[in-house]
């Protein structure tokens, strides 16, 4: 055993990346949906970056993220550890180790608690040493600042147009993420939806690439907040939506996505692409705005500032700004929908799902989504905004087996809430969607009895429905907004929608 | 007991649940449990159960299970926060599910649960948390007497604290008197508990080898000065307290600690082993792997870990290990001793020119002697 005195063990430390490099160094990143991503590469390149999205993550990634970084930790981080690792790799064989820590820096959120999310850059740093590669430079930004200011040299300016072109590229993407998912499964040309999908995030790209914005302070965040320059690229994208051909008569349970951030965003082999799975098994996939987790981050701020009333001084003022920004941000993400004729689903009351939770799980218990899972499982339940939730619970996931352990409680109160909690393991695939599609056959049943309620009450067979859809073609334009009827399913609410319309 | 004493509830009425065990948990958490998580979550639903099912004459009224979010920490502000592990300031809620999942097994035995949301690691707050929590079930409690029960509380730690500190420098200055080595748990608190740590410093203290636990190091000014002068006047760190050399997302209480241990145990010449303690599925200590081993193992210090404790204690691994450890701390501990002195700054404030003390050699399996 060697037991010599070596020089002392020191975290590591990127080299920096300065100003005068950002021409010619390209910023990784990744860990959202392949919409926000692009989005997001346009809002980057705008401020002068080159910018470039990670693949996203595979199977192979999942064992690279495991084999160079120390044992258990938890799946979305394997994933992502392994999907730089292999990039990395791949791209030290081509141009070598040196050109790329020389051509690539890697870019990725950070946190201050409680979990252990926001020290996974010692996995990242493990995983650069490990392959040999401890002169790549990996910076954090948090996700909590509007304007961090320049770091790591200056290459980085994380100021307000980068913030605010973050935000507003999440919120432009969760919109038309959510209108192509309430498409899809209804279009009456396969591929129809994703090829519009396709385009119209290009158009949103270009959008982000050539925002005028000019102000490197408070002016850009004004300018977001009230330029209509992004409503119009949407409202192409309303129009270009439009044109598909779709078929709302077929019967599909909603299925609620949520679980942790990265799963639960993410769309691809990280959580065995659950969303399209769904969608193959027949369901229409309600996706995760990433949305609420700006709203949540916000409320969760208000909250420790309301709990410091009467003990810090400037909590109240503090509290009631971040409400305003809250405010301001559904405000925001309200306008987006309206340009896409108000068809994505809203985003649910951050105070709502408090305390619809509250009773189960504290609201100020932070790390991962904190009460957010339990309130969101509830307030779909109780508004019939789907008939199953499925939940993306990653293997060895701290906050998450929380909450879902707390939903043995809500089940027990609430035995008919039709809720899946799939644990994500990355390579094992088939247990977890069996036992998806266990919950999702409940679903599928509940679906067709609300279909075929729907019918009955109003005396309407499945051909005279059609027929009445025949008399309004409009009502076959994927665009059209079937209004909600008190079901959960889309079918019910066009049924009892056109039954309403030929009594008039 | 500080602050519930200051509050006016006697001692003898206030009851703690006893050390974990695998009993307890056949026993007490049989249906309990909602969910796979670590061990010491897990063990929670058998201390619950323990006190839930107490016989009537012995039955409680309240269980007060605090949701704590921070953590008191000697290393104060030289860190980014003090956070608790999300788990474990979960658990109440967690746990709570498995006990009224069905029925309401608290409201059937006429207990009330009470679990307030307390971040004890910044007592400016504290008072108006625990009076919130605990004003519905202490009928006629006021904000001024929880405020004096809160200091009351805070005092009583810092004496404990205090206490314990004192002696482990004790036992380094004995130790630093008669050359003989020390070992250095590096672990979370609740490894402290025998049905969780399965008691393995123990075990190594049969061996006559003093234990110290990284919560309880000495911090005395003299002590930290020489110990991280050096990287403090290299401009590694700003004090000794920060950890921002090796850690800088220092925002979790326990795993802050456990860092700075690792580094205080690096620096300090006659601790010539760290024993790590891990439990199952800990996901707060998973990335501290690496770092903590590098720390201890560079410095030239014996290294050795148990990782994935869970309910039950492996005895024969357990035993083999720790024959091993005695076996290089006999083979190698004089000379790591000598190794680390000799790249240590001069003015040790441990060594005593009137230290008198008798060198005491570690004792053999055949003589245990407990230090």
């Amino acid at each position: 055993m060697d037991t010599a005195v070596a020089s002392p063990y020191r975290a590591y430390k990127p080299q920096a990346f300065t100003r005068s490099e950002r021409d010619h160094v390209t910023v990784l990143f990744g860990g959202l949906h392949w919409r926000a991503e692009r989005v997001l590469q346009g809002a980057l390149e705008n401020l002068g970056y080159r910018a470039r999205m990670l693949p996203t993550a595979t199977k192979e990634d999942l064992l690279a993220g495991r084999e160079v970084a120390d044992i258990g930790q938890c799946c979305p981080t394997s994933f992502t550890t392994g999907n730089v690792v292999n990039f990395l790799r791949g791209e030290a064989k081509r141009i070598g180790p040196e050109e790329v820590a020389k051509k690539y820096v890697y870019v990725t959120a950070g946190s201050c608690g409680s979990c252990r999310f926001g020290q996974y850059h010692q996995s990242y740093e493990l995983a650069l040493r490990n392959i040999g590669m401890e002169s790549f430079r990996m910076f954090l930004l948090a996700q909590d600042g509007m304007d961090q200011g320049p770091s790591a040299g200056g290459g980085l300016e994380l100021d307000v147009p980068f913030t605010m072109g973050a935000i507003w590229a999440i919120l432009a993407t969760d919109v038309v993420q959510d209108l192509e998912y309430q498409i899809r499964p209804y279009e009456v040309v396969p591929g129809a939806t994703e090829r519009v999908a396709g385009e119209c995030v290009e158009l949103l790209y270009e959008a982000f690439r050539d925002r005028p914005v000019r102000s490197r302070k408070w002016g850009a965040a004004a300018w977001h907040i009230v330029t209509p320059y992004f409503l119009r690229t949407l409202a192409e994208v309303h129009r270009r939506f439009g044109a598909i051909e779709v078929d709302r008569l077929r019967v599909k349970p909603v299925v609620k996505i949520t679980g942790e951030f990265y799963l639960q965003t993410v769309e691809g082999e990280p959580n065995y692409d659950i969303h399209r799975w769904l969608e193959s098994e027949g369901a229409e996939v309600y996706p995760a705005a990433v949305t609420v987790w700006l709203d949540y981050l916000l409320r969760f701020a208000a909250q420790q500032a309301e709990d410091r009333i009467g003990v810090a001084r400037n909590a109240r003022v503090k509290r009631l700004a971040l409400r305003a920004a809250q405010g301001l941000l559904r405000w925001s993400y309200d306008r987006m929908r309206r340009a896409l004729g108000d068809l994505p689903h809203e985003i649910p009351d951050q105070y709502e799902l408090r305390s619809l939770a509250a009773p189960y799980f504290h609201s100020r218990l932070d790390g991962g989504e904190g009460d957010m899972l339990i309130g969101k499982a509830l307030w779909a339940y109780h508004h019939k905004k789907a008939h199953m939730t499925c939940e993306l619970s990653p293997y060895a996931c701290m906050p998450n087996t929380m909450s879902i352990g707390a939903m043995a409680g809500v089940i027990g109160k609430h035995p008919d809430l039709l809720y899946a909690p799939l644990e994500i393991k990355g390579d094992a695939e088939v247990h977890a969607l069996s036992r998806c599609q266990m919950i999702l056959t409940e679903a599928k049943r509940r679906a067709q009895r609300e279909f075929d309620d729907a019918l009955g009450v109003n005396g309407l067979t499945v051909e005279s429905a059609r027929a009445l859809l025949e008399r309004h073609p409009e009502m076959k334009q994927a665009t059209y907004r079937v209004p909600r009827r008190g079901a959960a399913g889309t079918a019910a609410n066009l049924v009892l929608h056109l039954a309403e319309r030929s009594r008039q | 007991m500080g602050f519930l004493t200051a509050l006016g509830f006697e001692p003898q009425k206030i009851a703690f649940s006893s050390d974990t065990s695998e009993q307890q948990g056949r026993e007490h958490a049989k249906g309990r449990g909602t969910v796979d998580c670590c061990y010491p979550v897990k063990c929670i639903s058998g201390h619950y159960g323990e006190l839930v099912n107490r016989e009537k004459h012995r039955q409680i009224d309240i269980l007060f299970a605090p949701m704590i979010r921070s953590l008191p920490s000697h290393l104060g502000t030289h860190v980014v926060a003090s956070l608790a592990c999300p788990r474990v300031m979960a658990a109440p809620e967690n746990i709570k599910a498995g006990f009224i999942k069905e029925r309401d097994a608290f409201a059937e035995r006429g207990i009330r649960y009470v679990t307030p949301y307390v971040s004890l690691g910044d007592p400016p707050i504290v008072p108006k948390q625990l009076f919130e929590g605990l004003k519905d079930a202490i009928p006629g409690l006021t904000p001024i007497e929880t405020r004096e029960a809160v200091r009351a509380g805070f005092a009583a730690l810092a004496a404990f604290d205090g206490r314990a500190r004192a002696r482990s420098r004790e036992i380094l200055e004995h130790c630093a008197a008669t050359e003989s080595p020390c070992l250095l748990v590096l672990a979370r608190p609740y490894h402290m508990d025998p049905g969780v740590g399965h008691e393995i410093e123990v075990d190594l203290q049969s061996y006559g080898y003093p234990i110290l636990w990284a919560q309880y190091l000495p911090i005395d000014d003299d002590l930290l000065a020489w110990t991280f002068g050096p990287d403090v006047h290299d401009g590694f760190i700003r004090s000794p307290l920060d950890i921002a050399d090796v850690w800088p997302s220092s925002y979790s209480a326990n795993t802050n600690e456990i860092l700075w241990g690792a580094k205080f145990a690096a620096r300090m010449p006659w601790i010539a082993c760290v024993i790590r303690m891990s439990s199952y599925e800990c996901g707060m200590d998973q990335p501290t792997y690496t770092p903590v081993q590098q720390i201890v193992e560079r410095s030239g210090t014996l290294f050795f870990s148990f990782q994935d404790l869970d309910s039950t204690k492996p005895a024969g691994s357990v035993k083999i290990r720790v024959e091993t450890i005695a076996h290089y701390l006999e083979k190698h501990a004089g000379g790591i001793i000598a190794k680390k002195k000799a790249a240590s700054p001069p003015g040790c404030p441990l060594i005593h020119d009137s230290a008198s003390a008798v060198p005491q050699q570690p004792k053999s399996k055949a003589a245990p002697q407990a230090a």
